[in-house]
């Protein structure tokens, strides 16, 4: 009995089984009249709730953008799910390859990490102001939490790519 | 939940939306003129102003005004185009309130009803 139940192998669970039970959500802006949706963006839960505070008005102590944090995170998802160009310099870098293919998209203010489940396809998993991850060096702790994520969501196999150039994660 | 739309209204998705671009398009700008042999220090040196003031403009840390944004442009040797106009209302357009990029679900196909149902 022990060896049948061994033998049954368990699905691979795909993006559509993440978001019916929950694991992920799927996040949308309003595009413009002849905006197409090239990308996909999708938070965790506690990203979520993240992104309901900044709606609500958390702003950072220090701000360093000039415009509100509301308003780079929405500029930042439009840019990426109408499929612009993200700039990826050396020190403008919209996205940054880390370890373990965690990525990290950029405003003035705001940081946000998280991995490509496919080419053109993010799950944001954190959300912190720039001032705060820098202070406290928080990088290392961000990656090694998602990569823990993705292995309790049975994902490092599959729903993961692991290259480390632009040109691995986004097709434009 | 199976999704979350992040809506800042329209007044700041405007405001957001044009300053990101401006900003993007200057990058992009830079990069190309980057690849050809133009440093930042010599951008900086063309403007009359210091590195750390045009890095901060570019990165969104500091405000970019009219000037400034003219400046860059000549110093970069690009022609700036712009244009208010009235949205279009084409055929197969988006309709923005309307719009969405949820659709992570396979599209259900459901057979229309028989005549004695």
């Amino acid at each position: 009995m022990f060896f049948l139940k061994a033998m049954i192998v368990q699905p691979m669970p795909t993006i559509t089984d993440l978001v019916d039970n929950g694991a992920i959500v799927k996040i949308d802006v309003e595009l413009a009249p002849h905006d197409q949706p090239l990308r996909l963006l999708y938070g965790t839960p506690q990203f979520i709730a993240w992104l309901q505070e900044i709606l609500d008005g958390a702003r950072p102590a220090r701000l360093l953008g000039h415009t509100s944090p509301a308003e780079q995170i929405d500029d930042l998802f439009h840019s990426f799910l109408s499929g612009e160009h993200l700039v990826f310099t050396r020190q403008f870098r919209v996205v940054r390859a880390e370890d373990n293919a965690v990525w990290e998209l950029k405003t003035p203010d705001i940081r946000i990490f998280g991995w490509f489940m496919a080419k053109d396809c993010f799950v944001a998993v954190f959300g912190n102001w720039t001032d705060t991850i820098k202070d406290h060096d928080l990088y290392r702790g961000y990656r090694i939490a998602i990569r823990r994520l993705r292995r309790e969501l049975d994902l490092d196999a599959t729903l993961c790519v692991r290259g480390v150039a632009p040109d691995d994660v986004l097709s434009v | 939940m199976t999704f979350f739309r992040f809506d800042i209204g329209a007044r700041s998705r405007t405001a957001g939306r044009l300053m990101g671009r401006v900003r993007r398009e200057l990058l992009r700008a830079v990069t190309e003129e980057k690849q050809a042999g133009l440093t930042q220090q010599e951008l900086a040196r063309r403007l009359q102003s210091g590195r750390s003031n045009v890095n901060r403009q570019l990165s969104g840390e500091a405000e970019i005004t009219l000037r400034s944004l003219a400046d860059l442009a000549w110093a970069l040797d690009r022609e700036i185009t712009f244009e208010l106009r009235r949205p279009d209302q084409t055929t197969g357009q988006n309709i923005a309130p309307q719009t969405s990029t949820i659709g992570h679900k396979p599209i259900r196909i459901i057979a229309p009803k028989s005549s004695d149902e």
